[in-house]
């Protein structure tokens, strides 16, 4: 499950002080996004065709901000290669790709990218090194998240995500050390911003949905009942599980850093009283006191582990934590109906 | 010692180079032997010296101060061990010569100002430090040096080549320009040089030669050995010529003039020995021993042997050639009929200079010299049991010894025992260094019997006339040589198949008493009578290994706990420890073959888990860098092998253990499955498997391991059909079983052990499928009987393996569905996970608080918001860790529910705990972060 951080347009950061310009830089560029219904089924088309099992896929997001909000109108996906296509310039890629949709009037500016996820399985280092960069080049682009093995089972799940701005300094001044993560009073709530979506249709589209829903029977709609859902339970603990321990080690390695600093902090005080004492029992003999000495030089500290792996593993375990939790608190109600049917027909 | 022989083409000439040489060394008395000994003191020290001038004067030559003064530091330092030769003899006039010229030379330099420059910082600043020591050093032999300037200026012609000399110092003045500079010095040693040399070119004319060069030779006996490195001004002339021939030549001569010079002398002391005459040099070597006239009695016999003895363990002594002296001697006294205790006498001195022959322990024995070590053995066997009046030991004092023929018995010093067994050592060794897989090694093997014959004999010998002690050693070599064997002659006459297709020979064979009644009687009494640890330990041992080898399981097991070997057997030496190991693994293989699979495991673990069982069992070395091992410790190793005839098989040793691990393993693993803490029975057998699994195609197996990796996961299935063909074919057969000696029982026992296993493994992998099952459908399935089903599934039950009841009636069993489902499993193992975490994360905060609790009281205002931060940024495992516990919690309810309403059964007892469990959990965390915040 690995996504490499999605190449992003060089050129694009020029585009920056235009868009800042847009809306005020202060606030939150968008408030919401306003997503064209062609979106939503390309991108689920990109899945369906290419995404298998636990595989990623990437795409382009194209639209423009309109006053507080962000208006996804078209995207495109991002092709997958091998190792061995050397000669596949991604860049290139989307820069022809950009042109060709600007020769047929479609909306050609760079507004975020897209990615599905396995299991809810998308806070990582990858992603958030990807969406710095986008968000450092391109301040209004998201990231929308989408889930296919939710949408299968009968709702649609897409999630835009922002990075908050404390975010973004920290990544900006690449200081992930525990003191850096303190003085930027950062948890795992706050490094990323959900932001709503709204999903919108033109009037002759929804025209048309409406003429078919009348011709078409009707769907099947027994997903939402389904009760067998121990599988994806057990998917997600399994997961969880995995994270949890990735979280243990690195509480591990934190605890052996702090008690590393420590004992030398220790050492440090002791070595400084010994100097201290040495240097009035001098004076009192009327001895010149010792020279100081570099401490820092004589007790390097120990290198501290970076904590925003910890960071990031947090707010994948409270992500997992909150699908389990939507996910069973709907199967108790399923439960609690399913019961009284039964009690009601027996 | 200068009596070392130079390579002579002629063969003849050789042999009477021995001759002579054995000559010399009979002959001499005590007054030249340490006369002799004196000199090679000086040699050597003499040598170490004129090296190192040697190499002084190379330095010098090529103008390298820097090793000038190094090899100065070190000739002083040479000088300085050699001072109490100097006090004795003066100091060398070749030192002296050094030591002036190096200083006329560095003055010379010195003085050289270009030179000087043009040196390199190094050599000048040598050459100035080198300076001043020698000037220093110089002041000790001022007289000396002197006196040597005086003498070269007086005859500085002499000398100009030596200073010149391009060549070696080592041999000092190169012979041709001696000869060309000294043409006047002393023709008349000219004629007798040229004889010389002809009697060095032809060894037959030397005889002729012998007056001559007697004359010559006594009167440069002193300077042929003492002053050949003094060459200077007080070298004789002797010297001198002898310089001519190149250096081969001149060592040979000189040592033959030697030879004898103390041939002379001898005859001069002895007197009664008549003057050995070239005239009839034959190889032969008896008419030298004795002269004609004399009267051989035991007296003289045994004079001359010790004489003969004392020769053994010198340098330069012909260890072939004095065997042969020794047997020509055991041929004299034979024929004088001396008597037998000469002879035996004689007999234990051959049979240890055949022992000698090989100064270097890891060498093995030529084989013929093999022959005759055993032959003499025997013969001297012959002699002891033919007479019974004869008492060896190596306790009866030299001069207390009987030899000769009287009344009394025989009393002759020497020790049978240590001969038959060092006889039992070299086989071991000539075992060891035989290829296994030649003709050769099958033609060594058959001594074998020889060699146990002869140990008998000893045994019935000891046992008349030895101590206990003796008697406890030789039972011990006879065991050694009893306790690998398998006997099947008593495999067969306990199968009833006794006369059926077996020869007379057989038959004979079999009339013998059983190995393990010999077994045991030995080892008894060595149980009882030993008093070093050391033979009990072994005698343990091979009887356990015995007992092993015959499938005396419980036996053998007693023995073993008994003797509490397991506990201090890594106080032992190497070569038991690899008998312990070996009766290890033949334990186990024998509680394999017994059916007993968890006690093979058990016993054959500690050997496989490190993967050395062949470095283990003593039989080969693993490949390792030599960080690890150098070469002296190679040799120890390869001493301690174990000869190939006695190997265990290590494929048989690894399959069994393979599957007894396969056999204890797979049920494990199909009862444990979701269990966090299992732990492996056997890493070997997973890593197996893991292997296996890594296998991109996976083929029909070849391996015994493929096998066994194959079977096993038959079995993972409760396949127990394929599981038998992957263990029981023709390939394995041939590979492992057929090497078992009862190959059917095991087969049988291996069968029915698969399928009790896999009926196991079938229940506890598949039960949460069925309601009830039949026990008759698993008999069937299985091809077990019924009351095996029943045992087993009951044993099950009783162990809380299987949530099931019986049913008695119907015959069924019935399941009651009490085990975890696996998403419980997990949780369980999540809820466990978090644990740890949790603990984890209290260790950080206690760590923190013990470091900055103070600092946060103390300045209350800014620590606040930065103890806020620091929660946020540190503690963020807290607020997950509640949330998931609560999230969990809300997961599990779901559980209950869904559990509640498919099955309408309360859920278990330990799900209940576990919520328990969880909820003090969250409480906990849920009052920490308040707490906290």
């Amino acid at each position: 499950m690995c996504f490499g951080p999605f190449p992003l347009h060089q050129t694009m950061a020029s585009r920056k002080e235009s868009a800042a310009s847009g809306s005020s830089p202060l606030e939150t560029p968008v408030k919401q996004i306003q997503i064209d219904g062609l979106v939503v089924l390309k991108i689920i088309k990109h899945y369906q065709e290419e995404g298998q099992g636990s595989e990623v896929v990437q795409g382009v997001l194209l639209g423009l901000v309109v006053e507080d909000s962000l208006e996804i109108t078209n995207c495109f996906p991002f092709p997958q290669h091998t190792e061995d296509d050397v000669d596949f310039d991604e860049v290139q890629y989307q820069m022809e790709m950009m042109r060709s949709l600007r020769h047929v009037n479609i909306d050609h500016l760079h507004v975020g990218w897209y990615q599905s996820t396995y299991y809810g399985s998308f806070v990582s280092r990858a992603l958030l090194d990807s969406q710095f960069s986008y968000q450092h080049a391109i301040e209004e682009s998201v990231v929308l998240i989408y889930d296919p093995i939710k949408t299968a089972q009968g709702s649609l799940c897409l999630k835009a995500y922002r990075l908050t701005p404390k975010l973004m300094e920290i990544c900006k001044e690449k200081d992930f050390s525990p003191e850096g993560l303190k003085k930027a009073c950062i948890g795992f709530e706050i490094m990323f911003e959900e932001v709503p979506i709204v999903i919108k249709n033109s009037h002759l589209i929804n025209v048309l949905l409406l003429d078919l829903q009348e011709k078409s029977t009707v769907a099947d709609k027994h997903e939402l009942l389904n009760l067998s859902s121990s599988n994806h339970l057990e998917k997600s603990l399994q997961l969880l599980m995995d994270r949890v321990d990735d979280m243990n080690q690195d509480i591990g390695k934190y605890n052996t850093y702090c008690r590393n600093l420590s004992k030398q902090q220790q050492q440090k005080q002791q070595y400084l009283q010994r100097r201290q004492q040495e240097n009035t029992q001098r004076q009192s003999r009327g001895e010149p006191p010792l020279p100081e000495e570099d401490i820092s030089k004589m007790f390097k500290p120990p290198q501290a582990p970076p904590r925003m792996d910890t960071l990031l593993i947090a707010g994948q375990v409270n992500n997992y934590c909150q699908n389990i939790k939507e996910f069973t608190s709907q199967n108790l109600g399923k439960l609690f109906m399913a019961e009284a049917l039964q009690g009601h027909s027996s | 010692h200068i009596l070392i022989f130079y390579t002579v083409s002629d063969k003849q000439n050789r042999i009477k180079l021995i001759n002579h040489n054995y000559l010399d060394l009979l002959l001499s008395d005590d007054e030249e032997d340490t006369k002799r000994v004196v000199r090679s003191a000086k040699d050597k020290r003499f040598e170490e010296l004129t090296n190192l001038i040697k190499t002084i004067r190379n330095a010098m030559k090529i103008r390298d101060m820097a090793k000038c003064l190094e090899e100065f530091e070190q000739l002083c330092r040479a000088f300085l061990k050699s001072k109490t030769i100097m006090d004795k003899e003066g100091v060398p006039q070749f030192y002296i010569r050094l030591l002036a010229d190096l200083e006329d030379y560095l003055n010379q330099l010195w003085e050289d100002k270009e030179g000087k420059k043009k040196m390199n910082k190094n050599n000048a600043k040598a050459l100035s430090t080198l300076r001043q020591k020698i000037r220093k050093y110089n002041k000790d032999f001022e007289t000396e040096i002197a006196s040597y300037k005086e003498v070269q200026s007086c005859s500085p012609d002499a000398f100009t080549s030596s200073s010149g000399s391009d060549d070696d110092d080592d041999e000092g003045i190169t012979a041709k320009s001696l000869l060309k500079k000294k043409p006047q010095e002393e023709e008349k040693k000219a004629p007798e040089a040229s004889k010389f040399l002809k009697g060095a070119a032809d060894e037959e004319s030397e005889s002729e030669d012998d007056e001559e060069s007697e004359d010559w030779g006594s009167d440069s006996v002193d300077s042929g050995s003492e002053s050949e490195d003094n060459e200077g001004a007080a070298a004789s002339l002797a010297v001198v010529f002898l310089k001519k021939y190149d250096s081969r030549r001149k060592k040979h001569k000189k040592k033959e003039r030697l030879e004898e010079e103390a041939d002379e002398e001898a005859e001069a002391e002895e007197g009664g020995w008549e003057k050995v005459k070239g005239g009839a040099p034959m190889v032969k070597e008896k008419p030298k021993m004795f002269a004609k006239g004399t009267e051989i009695n035991s007296a003289v016999v045994v004079k001359k042997l010790t004489e003969i003895l004392q020769a053994r363990g010198k340098k330069g002594t012909d260890r072939a050639a004095q065997i042969e002296l020794l047997h020509a001697l055991a041929g004299i006294s034979n024929e004088n009929n001396l008597g037998e205790g000469i002879l035996i006498k004689i007999k234990f001195n051959i049979i240890a200079s055949l022992y000698d022959y090989n100064p270097n322990l890891a060498a093995f024995m030529k084989p013929d010299m093999w022959k005759k070590c055993l032959e003499c053995i025997d013969e001297l066997m012959d002699i002891l049991f033919a007479n019974s009046n004869i008492f060896i030991g190596e306790n009866i004092a030299e001069d207390s010894e009987n030899l000769a023929i009287s009344d009394q018995p025989f009393r002759v010093r020497g020790c049978i025992l240590t001969l038959v067994e060092r006889m039992d050592e070299e086989f071991t060794k000539i075992m060891q260094n035989t290829d296994p897989h030649s003709q050769e090694y099958v033609d060594n093997l058959k001594d074998e019997g020889r060699v146990c014959g002869i140990i008998d004999r000893l045994l019935q010998y000891l046992e008349t006339k030895g101590s206990t002690e003796e008697v406890c050693r030789v039972y011990l070599r006879r065991i050694m040589h009893t306790y690998y064997k398998f006997d099947y002659k008593a495999h067969r006459r306990s199968l009833g198949l006794q006369g059926e297709t077996k020869s007379e020979q057989d038959q004979e064979e079999s009339e013998g008493e059983d190995s393990a009644v010999i077994m045991d009687r030995l080892c008894k009494f060595i149980y009882a009578k030993d008093r070093t640890d050391r033979i009990r330990t072994c005698a343990i041992l091979c009887h356990i290994y015995h007992h092993a080898l015959h499938s005396r399981w419980f036996q053998a097991r007693d023995l073993m706990l008994m003797s509490h070997l397991q506990d201090n057997i890594q106080h032992a030496d190497p070569p038991v420890q690899i008998l312990y190991n070996r009766t290890m693994v033949q334990l186990g293989i024998c509680a394999f073959r017994q059916g007993m699979i968890k006690d093979a495991h058990n016993a054959l673990l500690d050997i496989q888990s490190s993967g050395r069982a062949k470095e283990l069992l003593g039989q080969g070395l693993l490949m390792r860098n030599m960080q690890e091992r150098n070469a002296e410790q190679e040799k120890i190793e390869k001493r301690r092998q174990v000869p190939f005839h006695m190997h265990i098989n290590l494929e048989l040793l690894e399959c069994v253990y393979l599957v007894s691990a396969m056999l204890l393993e797979i049920p494990y693993m199909a009862a444990h499955e979701f269990d966090a803490r299992r732990r492996m029975i056997s890493k070997q057998f997973h890593h197996q498997l893991r292997v296996g699994e890594r296998q991109p195609l996976l083929g029909p197996p070849e391996s015994m391991r493929e096998h066994v990796v194959a079977a096993s996961k038959a079995m993972k299935m409760g396949d127990w059909r394929t599981c038998h063909s992957f263990i029981i074919n023709e390939k394995m057969n041939s590979k492992v079983w057929d090497l078992f000696p009862e190959t059917q029982c095991v087969r049988e026992m291996l069968v029915r052990k698969i399928q009790e296993e896999s009926l196991r493994t079938y229940l506890f992998t598949y039960s949460s499928v069925y309601d009830s099952i039949s026990m008759e459908t698993l008999s069937e399935m299985f091809e077990l009987d019924l009351p095996t089903v029943h045992s087993i599934i009951s044993k099950m039950i009783i162990n809380e393996e299987l949530m099931a009841s019986l049913d008695q009636p119907t015959q069924t069993v019935v399941m009651h569905r009490t085990e975890p489902t696996s998403l419980q499993n997990m949780a369980l193992q999540l809820a466990e996970k978090l644990g740890g975490l949790v603990e984890n994360n209290e260790r950080v905060f206690d760590l923190k608080q013990g470091v900055y609790g103070g600092y946060f009281n103390r300045d209350q205002r800014g620590g606040y918001q930065q103890k806020q931060g620091y929660h946020r940024g540190g503690y963020e495992h807290l607020s997950v860790t509640s949330k998931l516990l609560f999230t969990l919690f809300c997961g599990g309810s779901s559980q209950n529910a869904l559990s509640l309403s498919s099955s309408k059964q309360l859920p278990s007892v330990d799900m209940k705990s576990v919520f328990l469990v969880w909820l003090v959990k969250l409480n906990v965390c849920v009052f920490l972060c308040l707490w906290l915040l």
